[in-house]
């Protein structure tokens, strides 16, 4: 495997661009990536890959003009390349009359998200794990999914004086168990250390939710209470950072809460906030701009606070930056990537005993915005869809489309649960959430599986 | 770097693969946006590395790396090797690879004006005047220009002779005009959304795409919108733009055709297919109205190519003739379980990525008249324009897709404008209730420079043509 390139040698290759002449600023952003990947279908391994990369974007300033070049030749030759390339296009172009300089040097937060036996596992280590999973799996049932251990080292370094680095892991596991008669259960697990994951447990549970959901019935789509597991519940969260949190939707009027800082928007049990110092997270303790990343409280007690921003959209709201840049040149608004939901006191089977009449959902599937100012959204439901009656699960259902303000299903939450679990959403990366119950959710639509 | 490919082959049959096959590329891009005369980003990059494929005891492996010096691909070919082996420690049906000659060649996408080579100030001065002119509209709040150059070269080699290079070029942009007030948002795009339309062309197509001229227009019409009402929640008629009719083909039968898909390879993440490898000249997908084609040779698609990731030529295939489904899309693989050779759809996402059934170029054939004249044929309906949200089920079948704008259709003319417009529907009802589609006048070849597949995330560039088409008794107006 090929190890840490570390702080040193990052610095070798970045002083090469750091040095250019005649500027005002350079910004040098390194990625090394590595890991393998072990795809199943059908209970067989069917596609397995190795790779590995190493990146370097160099963003040049002369008189707050700016240019970006990228580049995966990591030598000081490709760094000097990649700085001269970003110098020609910055001397094209008008100044930005938003640019607000480079990040000053700056402690990240000491955070060892690093995990050897992650970045070092094995295809074969990988290839037993699936076994185990597959080994799960009822009879006339098989698996589908993808086991995956990967490692990165960041590093950001630029001509201000801020040189941050750090290393980081994750290794996830994914199944959807499906077979006779329309049965079909998903589950997953993430974590920064590979020992973390129970592949003979995921399957295990994926498994009992594929046999329970044998023969789903169709239900009339419409409003219904709906207990959503932390699968389900990070597509609203993610989803909710995506048309609401980012500093510059804030500004322009863009954001579902633009306008809203200190008004209620959600249950006042509902807490979301981003942590990307949390060891119950993934990633590293500093954005894309070399800015450390801390505890930024987006939504508290129902009430939404602020969003998150980066140095640019901070000049322009008048705001320190939050720590949440993208690497540049990022139109787009700066993003959390580590978010929590706080949980509360329920189990899944608290809500369900406390559900007259409703339906619980396992995951949703292929979500979009439908109109983002009302944090609108649509998407499906599968891979374990269930009827819930008098507080039991009655039986399985077939799949619903539905369209929902993911602020209104907020403010509809009556139950929370006492676990969190890291999910993700299809587009997004991991959020660190908990089951909910939500009084009123629109389903639009009916699938026929 | 034809040699680079040969020594990893190499080096992979040495380490013991019954097959290998290695891919040497060099991805280049350039990407330019432009909002409120202002430079949002200008960026460049460029990736350059070797993907090995092996076969060992009918068991994939695959590794790449960015480092091309002989040790490394010796290591990384032996990685393969050991990650195909590691499969073998469960059953499984082992892989059987449909043959192909093994071909010698040498292939390029046509161009007449290299785009990187057009300097960055003319590039820079036909964004600027196309969004000032956007901007000149009042109650525009932001008018954004983009241009994207992509530029794909790969040595390709393999254990059964064949070696190939081909270079593909990319060049496309777009305008996207915003307009906020009270409490609302409205985008108008042009000539598409999501960066605009992208082709297999130089510079000469940006020329021809008219984001100067038609900026103003685009902008009045993100205005109107925020004072125009609702779509009506209703059971209608809707026409679509060749825009949308795109999103359509994507979506509701480019995916659900890949034989991956349908054999479950792609279940846990993106999804499977209501189709069944049994389907093919069985299955009644559309109305007669409606024939599509998988076309990797045609001229100007961002599908099109010389011969796909595994060295197969590139083909025309019929994939529903007069609405009944034919054909899937393969790679060698797949193509045994229809009793078929791969149709050349095995494409990755660069260097560092596996191949995978991929969409070329998806169509649908044209038949005739202008969108004028599908509209004038229409008595009370919805025409809706411009891709703007688009969702659709695990096994592409209940979808929901939103356009940017629409009108009322009254006994063949646009009235009424309308907000936020929407449809859903199933597919094969949806497609089985196509009564009209465009001529050959008004079908256009799109690029989709982001359709998204695999794990981990690959990212396709594929094409589609499309013309205007109509629908009946389709459900609009969907709201939560």
């Amino acid at each position: 495997m090929p190890g840490l390139i570390g702080p040193d040698g990052f610095r070798r290759v970045a002083e090469a661009a750091l040095a250019l002449p005649g500027v005002d600023g350079v910004e040098v952003l390194f990625m090394h990536e590595w890991g393998g990947l072990t795809r199943f279908a059908r209970s067989e391994i069917h596609q397995s890959a190795w790779r590995e990369d190493t990146g370097l974007h160099v963003r040049v300033v002369t008189k707050d003009r700016v240019g970006v070049a990228a580049s995966n030749d990591f030598s000081p030759e490709g760094a000097r390349r990649a700085a001269e390339s970003a110098r020609e296009m910055a001397e094209v172009i008008a100044p930005d009359p938003l640019w607000p300089g480079l990040a000053g040097p700056a402690e990240p937060a000491s955070r060892n998200g690093f995990d050897d036996a992650t970045a070092d596992a094995t295809p074969a280590r990988r290839a037993d794990g699936v076994a185990a999973l597959i080994g799960r799996c009822a009879k006339g049932f098989t698996a589908a999914g993808a086991y995956e251990t990967q490692a990165v080292e960041v590093g950001v370094a630029n001509t201000e004086g801020q040189l941050c680095w750090a290393p980081s892991s994750q290794a996830s596991l994914t199944t959807v168990v499906g077979g006779n008669e329309g049965g079909s259960g998903f589950a997953e697990a993430f974590s920064g250390r590979v020992e973390d994951l129970d592949p003979e447990a995921i399957g295990g549970r994926a498994s009992d939710k594929a046999v329970a959901s044998r023969n789903p019935k169709p239900l009339d789509p419409g409003d219904y209470v709906v207990v959503l597991e932390p699968a389900a519940v990070s597509t609203l969260v993610g989803f909710l950072a995506f048309v609401g949190f980012g500093g510059r939707y804030l500004i322009e009027n863009r954001s579902c809460l633009s306008g809203k800082q200190g008004s209620k928007v959600a249950a006042e049990a509902i807490s979301i906030w981003d942590d990307g110092t949390d060891p119950h997270t993934l990633g590293v303790p500093f954005d894309f701009e070399g800015v450390p990343r801390r505890r930024v409280d987006l939504v508290k007690d129902g009430v939404f606070l602020d969003g998150v921003y980066d140095l640019r959209t901070a000049k322009e709201a008048g705001r320190e930056t939050t720590g949440h840049g993208l690497p540049a040149p990022n139109p787009e608004s700066p993003f959390p990537l580590n978010l929590f939901l706080a949980t509360g006191e329920a189990s899944v089977e608290d809500m369900v005993a406390a559900t007259e009449r409703g339906v619980l959902v396992t995951r949703f599937h292929y979500s979009n915005v439908v109109n983002a100012v009302e944090s609108s959204i649509t998407g499906m439901t599968r891979d374990g869809t269930f009827l819930i009656e008098h507080g039991e699960i009655a039986g399985p259902v077939m799949n619903f489309r539905f369209t929902q303000s993911i602020l209104d299903a907020l403010t509809e939450v009556s139950m929370i649960g006492r676990e969190a679990e890291l999910a993700s959403e299809f587009f997004f990366s991991a959020s660190r959430v908990p089951a909910l119950k939500i009084e009123r959710f629109r389903f639009s639509g009916r699938s026929d599986h | 770097m034809l040699d680079v490919a040969r020594m990893a082959v190499e080096a992979a049959v040495s380490a013991g693969a019954d097959y290998a096959d290695a891919r040497v590329g060099t991805d280049l891009t350039e990407s330019l946006t432009v909002r409120n005369q202002q430079m949002e980003g200008i960026d460049r990059s460029e990736s350059t590395g070797v993907g090995v494929r092996v076969l060992v005891g009918g068991r994939w492996g695959f590794a790449s790396t960015a480092r091309l010096d002989e040790p490394e691909i010796a290591r990384t070919a032996g990685l393969a090797v050991e990650i195909a082996a590691a499969a073998r420690r469960l059953p499984g049906e082992p892989v059987t690879l449909s043959p192909v000659e093994p071909v010698v060649a040498s292939w390029r996408s046509p161009m007449k004006e290299d785009p990187f080579t057009v300097p960055l100030e003319e590039k820079v001065a036909l964004l600027m005047e196309a969004t000032r002119r956007a901007q000149q509209v009042k109650g525009v709040t932001f008018a954004e220009g983009d241009l994207d150059f992509f530029r794909r070269s790969t040595w390709f080699a393999s254990s059964e002779g064949a070696a190939i290079d081909q270079v593909v070029t990319h060049s496309g942009g777009g305008t996207e005009v915003v307009a906020i007030g009270d409490g609302d948002m409205q985008r108008r795009s042009f000539p598409n959304s999501f960066r605009g339309h992208i082709a297999a062309a130089g510079w000469e197509h940006v020329r021809t795409l008219g984001l100067i001229e038609e900026a103003e227009r685009t902008g009045r019409e993100a205005v109107e919108l925020l004072a125009a009402p609702e779509c009506p929640s209703e059971v209608t008629t809707i026409v679509l733009d060749s825009g949308q009719v795109e999103l359509q083909i994507h979506e509701s039968i480019g995916h659900p055709i890949e034989l991956d898909r349908v054999l479950g390879m792609e279940e846990a993440y993106a999804g499977s297919s209501w189709l069944s490898p049994g389907d093919r000249g069985k299955v009644r997908y559309a109305s007669p109205l409606v024939s599509i084609t998988a076309d990797a040779t045609l001229p100007g698609g961002l599908g099109s190519f010389g011969y796909d990731d595994e060295g197969v030529p590139a083909q025309r295939t019929l994939i529903i003739v007069d609405g009944m489904f034919q054909n899937f899309l393969t790679d060698r693989q797949t193509a045994h379980v229809v009793g078929q050779t791969s149709n050349a759809t095995s494409r990755a996402d660069g260097w560092s990525h596996l191949p995978l059934i991929r969409m070329t170029n998806i169509s649908i054939e044209p038949r005739e008249g202008t969108l004028a004249d599908i509209i004038g044929d229409t008595k009370d309906g919805i025409f809706m324009a411009t891709n703007q949200s688009w969702s659709i089920d695990d096994k592409r079948i209940n979808f929901q897709f939103g356009c940017e704008i629409a009108w009322r259709i009254q006994d063949g003319k646009l009235t009424q404008l309308y907000k936020n417009p929407n449809y859903t529907g199933i597919t094969p009802e949806f497609w089985g209730s196509c009564d009209a589609v465009g001529g050959r006048e008004s079908w256009t070849l799109w690029g989709t420079p982001n359709c998204g597949k695999g794990q981990p995330g690959q990212t396709a560039r594929v094409g589609h043509g499309a013309a205007p088409a109509r629908f009946r008794n389709v459900r609009i107006g969907v709201r939560g």
